[in-house]
C-alpha cells in the first residue's frame, strides 16, 4: 500500500443478510474529502457502514485504511468514529463519560481533551448532564465529539441528522460541514436526503438495492446521473418512455431535439430547469411548447408549478418569478426544457458506470503491482463495469447506456438542437 | 417489575376534575382510561374476587395462630432449623442460578443463531415438569448410584439428603427465572450501544461489563429475586431428592401429617413472614437505590 495515503480503500467488499446481498463495493474515499453515500431506505447504506466499521460479517473483499490492511481486524481496533442517527450515547454515563468512553477503553487518559471536544462543538456545559435530559441536537453533537473523542483513522456518520427537526438540522449540518473540512479525516456520511448529500458530501456515491450504481464528485453525479434509479434519487424527473428516431424522441404529444439515439429510451428532465416564456436566441433548448398552469402549489423554498401537458412537467421555480412571468391558472404559457436540464437514458439495458472518486488523484492511488494488495482483486474487476463516460464539453444530453461512444454527442448536435426546437413546439 | 410504578394517585390528570359518571364499582377515571358501565362493573368484579382469593387464605392463617403460638413454634429448633435452612438454601440458589444464566441469557438476547429457539425452549422446560417429577428426575442423575451423583460420591459431595441436594432440586425448578429475567433485561438494549463501545475501542468483555451487564442489571437482579422467591416456595422436588435436612416447608408438611393443622399453621406463619420480608427487602434492593449505586460502581 502506499504510505502516504491516510484515507480509505474498499474494494470488493461484499455482504450479506438474509436474501439481501451488499456489492460489490468499490470505494476510495481520501483523507481530505466527505463521501457521501445516497440511496433510498433499505438500499444497505447503514450495512455498508456496519461492514467497513467491522461490526458485521463481510462475505469477501478488502479494506484498507490509513494504509493498512484491516480486513480482518475486530471493530474495536479499527480506529473507526461512529455516529448513529439517533445518537446511541450510553444512557447510564453522564455526557463525559460518554465522550470518555473510548479513550479509556483504549487505555489512554483523555479528560481534558474530551470536555475540550465538548467545547469545540458547543456542548461543553453539558458534560456533567445526563444524556436522557438533553435535546436530539445536542445528543448529536456529544455523539460525534465521543466518536472523535478516539482520534479515528475514519469517520462514519450514519444518518445522523434525519431524526431531528428542521431548524436543528440545519444549525447542525452547518457545523458539521466546517467541522468535517477542518479534520482532514475521511468521511463516510449515509442519507437518503438529496439536499444533505449535495451540502455535506464532496463525492457522491449512490447504492441502490445493495449495490453501488455510481460514485463521482458530488457535482458531477448529481449533473450527470448514470441511470434512472440515480436520477430519480438526485431530483431528476421522469418523463417517460419514447423511441428515438431522426434525431427526436416522442413522449406523448412532446417532441425532444435529441440527436444520434435511436431505439426506446427512457427520459429525466430537471423541474427547476424549465423556463416559462419565449426562449431567448442564444439559449440552446431541447424542447418547446405551450403548456397550460394546472396548479401553483406554494411550498418553500421553491413553487412547484403543475403543467397540463402530455406527459405531464411539474417545475420548480422562485415564487418572485411566478410574480413576474405573470402566471395564471388554466392559462397557456409558452415554455421550454433546456440544454442540460435532459437526461436520456436507453430503455431496458443499463450499465453501471463508475467514476473514480477525485479523479486528479485516482490514477496514483491504485497501485497496479503491489502483491500485498490482494492482486486478483484488482486485476479481475471487470474494466467494464468501472468506464467512466464524462460528458462532452457543452453536450446538451449524454448517452450512458448506449451502444455507442458517448463523445459522439457533438457541437454539430447543439446547433440542430436549437433550430428543431422552434418547429417542435407543441401546443396544449 | 419496573421499579417506579406510577401510583395512581400521582397520575391524575385534567379529567379527574371532570364530572363522571359514577358507578356502582365507583371507577372514576383516573389517568384517563378506567373502563367505564357495565364492563367496568364486570371487570371490577373478576378483579375484586381474583384478589380477595389471593388475600383471604393468608389473612385466615394469620387470625388461626396466636402471638402465644407462633413463640413456641420460633422457639422450636426444628422450625427455626428449617427456615434458616430455606432461606440460606435459596440465597445460595440465587446466586449460582444468576452466575450460570447470565451468561445463557446473554447468548438468548444475541439471537442470529441456529438452534436458539430449542435453547430457549430448553431453559423453559422446567417450567412444564411438575416439580415432583423433577424431583426423581434429579434423583436419578445425582443419587447415590446415578451419573453426577457417583462421582461426586467419591469425592466426598453427596446430593440425596444433603443441603446440596435441596439446593440443585432449588436450581432445577428457579432458573428459568433467571435466564428470562436476564434475557428481557439484555434484550431492552439498544444494540447499537454495543456497537458504538466496540467502534469505540472496547472488547467484547469490557463492552459487555461496561454497557451491557450495568444496562440489563435490572432484569438480572429481578431474576435474582425471582430465583430466590421461587426456591423458598419450594417443596415438590426438594421432598424427594432431600427429604432431610428438612427446608422450612418439608417441616411445615411433617408436623402437618405429625401434629395436625394448628402445629403446622404457626410454622407456616413464621416462613411466610421471613419469606415475604425477605422477598420485599431484596426487591426494593433490587429495583431501587441499590441498583442506582451498583450502575454508579460499574460506570
Amino acid at each position: 500500500m502506499p504510505t502516504a495515503d491516510r484515507g480509505l480503500d474498499v474494494s470488493g467488499l461484499t455482504a450479506r443478510a438474509g436474501s439481501f446481498t451488499l456489492g460489490p463495493v468499490n470505494l476510495h474515499i481520501p483523507p481530505d474529502r466527505v463521501l457521501v453515500v445516497l440511496g433510498p431506505s433499505g438500499a444497505g447504506k447503514t450495512m455498508l457502514l456496519e461492514t467497513i466499521a467491522g461490526l458485521r460479517p463481510q462475505n469477501g473483499g478488502q479494506i484498507n485504511l490509513a494504509g493498512a490492511d484491516i480486513t480482518c481486524l475486530p471493530p474495536e481496533r479499527r480506529r473507526i468514529g461512529l455516529v448513529f442517527q439517533d445518537a446511541a450515547l450510553f444512557p447510564h454515563l453522564t455526557v463525559q463519560q460518554n465522550v470518555e468512553f473510548g479513550p479509556r477503553a483504549t487505555g489512554a487518559a483523555a479528560t481534558t481533551a474530551s470536555v475540550d471536544l465538548l467545547h469545540q462543538l458547543g456542548v461543553g456545559h453539558l458534560a456533567p448532564r445526563a444524556p436522557r435530559s438533553l435535546s436530539g441536537g445536542e445528543r448529536q453533537r456529544i455523539a460525534l465529539a465521543r466518536a472523535l473523542a478516539i482520534q479515528p483513522a475514519l469517520l462514519l456518520l450514519d444518518e445522523p441528522l434525519s431524526a431531528l427537526d428542521q431548524p436543528t438540522r440545519e444549525d447542525l449540518r452547518t457545523l458539521l460541514r466546517r467541522l468535517l473540512a477542518e479534520l482532514k479525516i475521511p468521511t463516510a456520511y449515509v442519507t437518503h436526503d438529496r439536499d444533505e448529500a449535495l451540502s455535506i458530501g464532496d463525492d457522491l456515491a449512490v447504492i441502490v438495492r445493495g449495490q453501488l450504481r455510481q460514485t463521482g464528485p458530488a457535482a458531477t453525479v448529481s449533473a450527470q446521473p448514470a441511470d434512472p434509479d440515480v436520477a430519480r434519487l438526485l431530483g431528476w424527473s421522469e418523463l417517460g418512455y419514447g423511441t428515438a428516431a431522426n434525431d427526436t424522441i416522442r413522449i406523448g404529444n412532446l417532441a425532444l431535439r435529441v440527436p444520434a439515439i435511436t431505439g426506446p429510451v427512457q427520459a429525466f428532465y430537471r423541474p427547476e430547469d424549465i423556463q416559462f416564456g419565449p426562449p431567448g436566441h442564444d439559449e440552446p433548448v431541447s424542447a418547446s411548447f405551450m403548456a397550460r398552469v394546472e396548479q401553483i402549489v406554494h411550498t418553500r423554498p421553491l413553487a412547484r408549478i403543475t403543467l397540463g401537458t402530455n406527459p405531464p412537467i411539474t417545475a420548480l421555480m422562485l415564487h418572485r418569478d411566478i410574480g413576474q412571468l405573470q402566471l395564471t391558472i388554466g392559462e397557456p404559457t409558452p415554455a421550454s426544457l433546456r440544454e442540460g436540464s435532459l437526461r436520456i437514458f436507453q430503455a431496458g439495458e443499463i450499465r453501471l458506470p463508475t467514476q473514480p472518486l477525485s479523479m486528479q488523484k485516482a490514477s496514483r492511488r491504485l497501485p497496479p503491482a503491489d502483491p500485498t494488495n490482494s492482486p486478483s482483486q484488482l486485476v479481475n474487476r471487470p474494466t467494464g463495469t468501472e468506464t467512466s463516460v464524462t460528458n462532452p464539453p457543452g453536450g446538451s444530453y449524454r448517452l450512458v447506456a448506449g451502444p455507442r461512444p458517448a463523445s459522439s454527442a457533438s457541437g454539430k448536435g447543439i446547433e440542430s438542437t436549437a433550430k428543431f426546437s422552434r418547429k417542435n413546439s407543441l401546443g396544449l | 417489575m419496573p421499579p417506579k410504578m406510577a401510583r395512581p394517585g400521582r397520575l391524575r390528570g385534567r379529567h379527574n376534575d371532570e364530572v363522571i359518571t359514577a358507578d356502582s364499582a365507583g371507577s372514576a377515571r383516573r389517568g384517563g382510561g378506567w373502563p367505564a358501565g357495565w364492563f367496568g362493573v364486570v371487570t371490577w368484579l373478576l378483579s375484586g374476587l381474583l384478589l380477595a382469593f389471593i388475600v383471604l387464605p393468608i389473612i385466615r392463617l394469620f387470625t388461626t395462630s396466636s402471638v402465644a403460638s407462633l413463640h413456641q413454634a420460633a422457639d422450636t429448633a426444628a422450625i427455626r432449623d428449617a427456615t434458616l435452612m430455606s432461606l440460606q438454601a435459596a440465597a445460595i440458589t440465587a446466586g449460582i442460578a444468576t452466575v450460570f444464566g447470565v451468561p445463557l441469557a446473554y447468548l438468548l438476547a444475541q439471537g442470529g443463531f441456529r438452534g436458539r429457539e430449542v435453547i430457549q425452549a430448553v431453559v423453559d422446560l422446567p417450567l412444564v415438569v411438575p416439580h415432583t417429577v423433577a424431583g426423581i428426575a434429579l434423583l436419578f442423575l445425582l443419587g447415590r448410584t446415578g451419573w453426577v451423583g457417583a462421582p461426586a460420591g467419591h469425592l466426598g459431595v453427596s446430593f440425596y439428603g444433603s443441603q446440596w441436594g435441596i439446593v440443585a432440586a432449588m436450581l432445577f425448578v428457579s432458573v428459568p427465572f433467571a435466564v428470562n429475567s436476564a434475557r428481557v433485561g439484555f434484550e431492552a438494549i439498544d444494540p447499537r450501544l454495543e456497537r458504538a463501545a466496540r467502534s469505540l475501542g472496547a472488547t467484547p468483555w469490557h463492552t459487555f461489563r461496561r454497557i451491557t451487564l450495568p444496562l440489563g442489571l435490572r432484569g438480572v437482579l429481578t431474576g435474582a429475586v425471582l430465583v430466590y422467591a421461587r426456591s423458598i416456595s419450594e417443596f415438590g422436588a426438594v421432598v424427594i431428592l432431600a427429604y432431610y435436612p428438612a427446608t422450612a416447608p418439608v417441616e411445615i408438611y411433617n408436623l402437618y401429617l405429625q401434629s395436625g393443622l394448628t402445629q403446622a399453621a404457626s410454622a407456616a406463619v413464621i416462613l411466610l413472614i421471613v419469606a415475604l420480608a425477605t422477598f420485599l427487602v431484596l426487591r426494593t434492593l433490587a429495583s431501587g437505590r441499590l441498583l442506582i449505586r451498583v450502575e454508579r460502581a460499574y460506570s
